[in-house]
């Protein structure tokens, strides 16, 4: 008998073997496509917790697969966001790739294999199973990234030795976990682990922490994150960029919450009563938030802006978890659905964008709205998105944390979400300003918007993202199963958001009002003062002078000089050089070990050591 | 049956040289496939009970005993496979060979001196038999007959000579100390008379001396030039197959005779250095058969401490480990007939070999550990037997083990980028390179789908090589006069 989730996992694997089998047919996207909405419609309709019966035992341990509600939600997310990935691919944005002299089959096969990889992983139930999937889910990354010519496979490459010290910190936390409690299956864990002493509960989290955090990008292993994301293949950087680094984010979740608990998270003190563990990964999501947002300002490639933020975002999701209530928890995993909706679209944006002018670099675009205008729009409601403003969902999940640590009394990392928030804001003004505003450069006076093979998925998930932004209730449901899936407190809620004794959020009203508002502020303008003239663009003047073709106006280039001026010495590339600094010790480390292979006299060495093993063992 | 396997290949290799052309060609793969045969029924009766023969029966002490466990007829059928796998044949360049039919006898010489160091009781067999190796791997190696092949021949076979005279002093200093070279009878003899400092300068001794060829840790350097100069074969059956079984002599000697801490914590130290030295100088490395040679001298680092884990815990990883890398590192070679060199040489070789460059990727997963591929549960064992046993020492090997794996996993991705660059490659792999290194991927992709079912019999193996007891009672009890054994027991 096949359970639903076999049934799930089956239809993965078929749609990798499609994907392969089939690559080189023209219409393959939609039939992988139509396989990943099989998987959607399956996701969706799963009864929770959902077993399968592949399995196996090996040197003792059981390794099974078992879906509960917060996999289900990750999930869903992640095959979603393949679906729009594909639909993306299937149009004329891939006959170019392929044109290129890219492999489109081997792009929709790694495609295919991550959601596979993915769904083993979000479906694992002992230890065993999430290191396979985890393993699978590095490498098959991996595989997507170094899609799509030398600068992709050269930072695919950097991301190596993260992925790498990843699983092995991973494996390392296994093999620890499996000498103190005797166990990997995850039912047993979650009673074992508590009772562990400290010692043993510290090595096991710093272990598994700072695996899951590599591949979250949590700071200080962040570096790999953006180049790998942003110079993949178009559509496999909105895959990436949406769901990948989540990964680490379930992990740690599954790690923090479920196995170890918060409460005695914070039993682990480094200064008594003031500053303990579960502070201490606040903080640190508190940073991943504002350095990567900071850093994303000052790019001046559109996909590696995104791919900043992507970072940055990540740490509004570890924080909510972390604060550990029925809000901030709520909020925290919501933001993981929101996030991927308006990143994917934002990232398929770039990539429109690209496709059309061939160039994703800020300073050399501007005033594409009159050529592009569906691409323009998919921008602007992602970017408002991402800046956390209402009518779009990034505004609940984000409202949802800073409730929550209002609530929970921790004034400061709300302060610093704050900036977090201030710095995303005036970077995504930059994005839609250096692409879309100003002045339309000469050569990109012929642009045509994007064919509609891009532009549908993307307005589909801007769409996705207005929808549960005005209704956050719809994800809401899932992000409940979730929470209760880790035993954390379970966030009521209602279609518009949520009701509370200490101030909600309907979010139905709020939409309602900045409607109302916006309607009365169009009918004032159309119907009473509106002497606007639609002109060209190059029919223009200035002060006088005729602003012609070769007078350059678009302010783009060292954007925000002003604040740079003041924050400017601040970025001081600390990470980067203590990237340098490790990969120059083990550089010297190996000069060292090769000097060793390459003495001149090993005989030497023998006699030398049998002579000293000797009166070693003489002397005893 | 089990005398067969060590004779049926001795006498071909003597034969061999004699025979009409036909008979040459066919004769040695036909008696390797014969001891595949016998390999696979002594694994298969020795799970059961282990079995021994006295050889002319003569009893121990004075005669030699050989004991087919488990362990030992799993070697026997590796050594049949992976020589007939790896067995000479054309030059690389497609050209005869001249010198085929010595390669030849002495592959089977080779193969004959493995199966009878795989299957020996006694000290005095392990020794003659670990020289013979030793001594057709040194003609093997020099074939090559280039300047720098036979420079670093000469200077490995002044390593291998002086480290089996040291060998020699250590056996004799067990003998000095016993009375006696039969391991089962050593066994019985060791708690009194061996375990003090110079019982164990014996065993370092001897440690040292099969070091050599297992590639451990101080005695190792003259393994980088070897295979950077012998042909990739020779090459691959040095690495993939002598080194295991100079391993496997040790590991008979620490479980049986030497059960000590000391002897144990001598093991990991040096494996753990092993490990460092060699995974990081492959780093470095800038030449495909240089890196192969130091990623061997790191896996067998690692093997050395799962061994020097007590226990069937540690044999059970030791073997896994051994096995995987038996399986990886000579099809590795094999890919370096043809790549072998500058490793820039290799770039966008994929275009030219996709099925070689893939067969690349394979082993290098598995290497470096990723689930399901074997590699990772042999990791997995050695891991978790190293978390098993109290923190310090035995911790330190572990995250040694977790480090360098990163750098393994950075040096063979670094490689993999470079075949699937995207210039247009220069070098083809030969047919014959990737069909043999195919074979390879297949027992590597079988051994990961029937991992569950491979489990148990790889758990009897290890409890059976960790019995002491039983194996001092199968060789009394076969070999039973009393009047001999009492005459010598004091």
């Amino acid at each position: 008998m096949t359970t639903p989730l076999d049934l799930l996992l089956f239809t993965a694997a078929a749609t990798v073997a499609g994907a392969f089998a089939l690559g080189r047919w023209r219409d393959i996207a939609w039939l992988t496509g139509a396989f990943y909405i099989a998987q959607l419609i399956q996701l969706t309709g799963l009864d929770l917790p959902s077993a399968s019966h592949a399995g196996f035992t090996l040197f003792g341990q059981l390794v099974g697969w078992q879906m509960d509600g917060f996999g289900r939600f990750f999930a869903i997310i992640t095959v979603g966001a393949a679906a729009a990935a594909t639909a993306y691919m299937g149009g004329e944005w891939g006959e170019r790739y392929r044109q290129a002299g890219h492999s489109l089959v081997w792009l929709h096969g790694a495609l295919a294999i991550n959601v596979l990889a993915m769904l083993l992983l979000l479906a694992g139930n002992d230890l065993i199973a999430l290191f396979i999937g985890w393993e699978l889910t590095s490498w098959a990354s991996f595989l997507l990234m170094a899609q799509g010519g030398e600068r992709a496979l050269r930072a695919a490459l950097r991301y190596v030795p993260y992925a790498m010290g990843a699983a092995m910190a991973v494996l390392g936390g296994i093999v620890l976990t499996h000498a103190f409690t005797g166990t990997l299956q995850f039912t047993e864990l979650a009673q074992r682990v508590p009772q562990l002493e400290n010692w043993q509960l510290a090595l096991m989290v710093t272990l598994f922490g700072v695996g899951f955090s590599i591949k979250m990008g949590l700071l200080p292993f962040h570096l790999w994150q953006a180049p790998a994301y942003a110079e993949a293949a178009g559509a496999g950087t909105s895959f990436l960029g949406a769901i990948s680094a989540r990964m680490g984010l379930f992990a740690l979740a599954l790690l923090l919450v479920k196995f170890v608990s918060l409460t005695r998270l914070a039993d682990l003190e480094f200064v008594s009563g003031l500053f303990d563990a579960r502070d201490l990964i606040a903080w640190v999501a508190a940073f991943t938030i504002v350095l990567p947002t900071f850093t994303a300002l000052k790019q001046n490639d559109a996909r590696y802006l995104l791919a900043w933020h992507g970072i940055g975002q990540g740490g509004y999701m570890l924080l909510g978890i972390v604060i550990g209530d029925a809000t901030g928890s709520a909020g925290g995993l919501l933001h993981v659905f929101n996030y991927a909706t308006y990143q994917a679209a934002l990232v398929l944006s770039v990539f429109a964008v690209l496709h059309r002018t061939g160039t994703a670099d800020l300073n050399s675009l501007g005033g594409l709205v009159t050529r592009m205008p569906l691409t323009f729009l998919v921008m602007l409601m992602g970017i408002i998105g991402l800046a956390g403003l209402p009518p779009m969902n990034g505004f609940v999940s984000k409202w949802l944390v800073y409730r929550s640590l209002m609530i929970e009394g921790r004034p400061l990392l709300f302060l610093m979400t704050v900036i977090g928030t201030l710095g995303t804001i005036l970077s995504v003004y930059k994005l839609i300003h250096n692409t879309f505003l100003g002045q339309l450069r000469l050569e990109h006076e012929g642009i045509r918007e994007a064919p509609w093979s891009m532009t549908i998925p993307m307005l589909v998930l801007v769409g996705i993202g207005f929808v549960t932004g005005v209704a956050p209730g719809l994800p809401l449901q899932w992000v409940n199963d979730a929470q209760a899936a880790l035993g954390l407190p379970v966030l009521p809620h209602t279609l518009g958001g949520v009701e509370s004794s200490q101030g909600g959020l309907d979010m139905l009203w709020v939409v309602g009002v900045l409607f109302a508002g916006f309607g009365i502020g169009a009918l004032l303008f159309y119907g009473v003062g509106n002497r606007s003239k639609r002109i060209h663009q190059l029919d223009n003047y200035a002060g006088g002078h005729f602003l012609s073709a070769d007078v350059r106006y678009h302010y783009s280039d060292h954007f925000y000089a002003g604040l740079m001026h003041r924050i400017g010495p601040l970025y001081r590339g600390s990470f980067t050089r203590l990237e340098e600094a490790v990969a120059s010790a083990n550089d010297t480390l190996a000069a060292l070990m090769q000097a060793w292979y390459r003495q001149r006299v090993p005989m030497l060495t023998l006699l030398v050591a049998a002579t000293a093993g000797l009166g070693w063992m003489v002397l005893q | 049956m089990i005398a067969l396997t060590v004779a049926l290949p001795l006498l071909a290799a003597f034969l061999l040289p004699l025979l009409p052309a036909l008979a040459r060609q066919f004769l040695g793969p036909l008696v390797l496939l014969a001891v595949a045969a016998f390999g696979l029924c002594l694994a298969g009766n020795a799970l059961d009970a282990p079995s021994v023969v006295a050889i002319g029966d003569f009893r121990p002490p004075l005669g030699i005993v050989f004991y087919a466990d488990g362990v030992a007829g799993l070697f026997v059928f590796a050594i049949a496979v992976v020589t007939l796998l790896l067995w000479p044949c054309a030059t690389p360049n497609g050209q005869p060979d001249p010198q085929i039919t010595r390669k030849h006898s002495l592959t089977l010489l080779m193969a004959a001196a493995s199966c009878a160091l795989a299957l020996s009781g006694d000290l005095f067999n392990i020794y003659v038999f670990y020289e013979l190796a030793a001594v057709a791997g040194y003609g093997l190696a020099a074939g090559s007959r280039t300047p720098a092949a036979q420079v670093a021949t000469f200077r490995f076979t002044l390593l291998g000579s002086l480290g089996s005279l040291l060998a020699l002093i250590g056996i004799t200093l067990i003998y000095f100390r016993a009375g006696s070279l039969n391991l089962a009878h050593l066994a019985e003899l060791a708690p009194s008379t061996l375990h003090d400092p110079l019982g164990l300068a014996g065993f370092l001794l001897i440690l040292l001396g099969f070091g050599v060829k297992s590639e451990l840790f101080l005695v190792n350097s003259w393994a980088p030039e070897v295979y950077a100069t012998a042909e990739s074969r020779v090459s691959a059956l040095l690495a993939g197959l002598i080194s295991k079984l100079a391993l496997l002599a040790v590991v008979r000697l620490l479980v049986l005779v030497f059960p000590v801490p000391e002897a144990s914590q001598l093991l990991l130290v040096l494996g753990m250095l092993g490990i460092l030295t060699g995974e990081l100088a492959a780093y470095r490395a800038r030449d495909f058969r240089r890196l192969l040679a130091w990623s061997s001298i790191g896996q067998l680092g690692a093997a050395f401490v799962a061994f020097a884990i007590p226990g069937p815990a540690g044999l059970m990883a030791g073997i896994a480990v051994a096995l995987h890398h038996l399986m990886v590192k000579p099809a590795l070679f094999l890919l370096a007939e043809r790549w072998g060199g500058n490793l820039a040489q290799l770039a966008g070789a994929a275009r030219n070999s996709p099925i070689a460059a893939a067969l690349f990727v394979l082993f290098a997963l598995s290497l470096i550990g990723v689930p399901p591929l074997p590699g990772f549960w042999a990791k997995y064992l050695l891991l978790s037997g190293l978390a098993g046993e109290p923190a310090g020492l035995w911790w330190l090997a572990g995250l040694v083990v977790l480090t360098t794996t990163v750098v393994e996993a950075v040096y063979l991705f670094r490689i993999i980028g470079t075949l699937y660059g995207h210039q247009q490659g220069s070098v083809m792999q030969s047919r014959t390179a990737t069909t043999g290194s195919g074979i390879f991927a297949l027992l590597l992709v079988g051994t990961a789908l029937s991992a569950p079912l491979l489990a148990a019999p790889l758990q009897k193996m290890a409890t059976q090589l960790a019995d002491t007891d039983g194996y001092v009672a199968q060789v009394i009890s076969a070999t039973i006069t009393a009047p001999q054994r009492s005459g010598t027991a004091p």
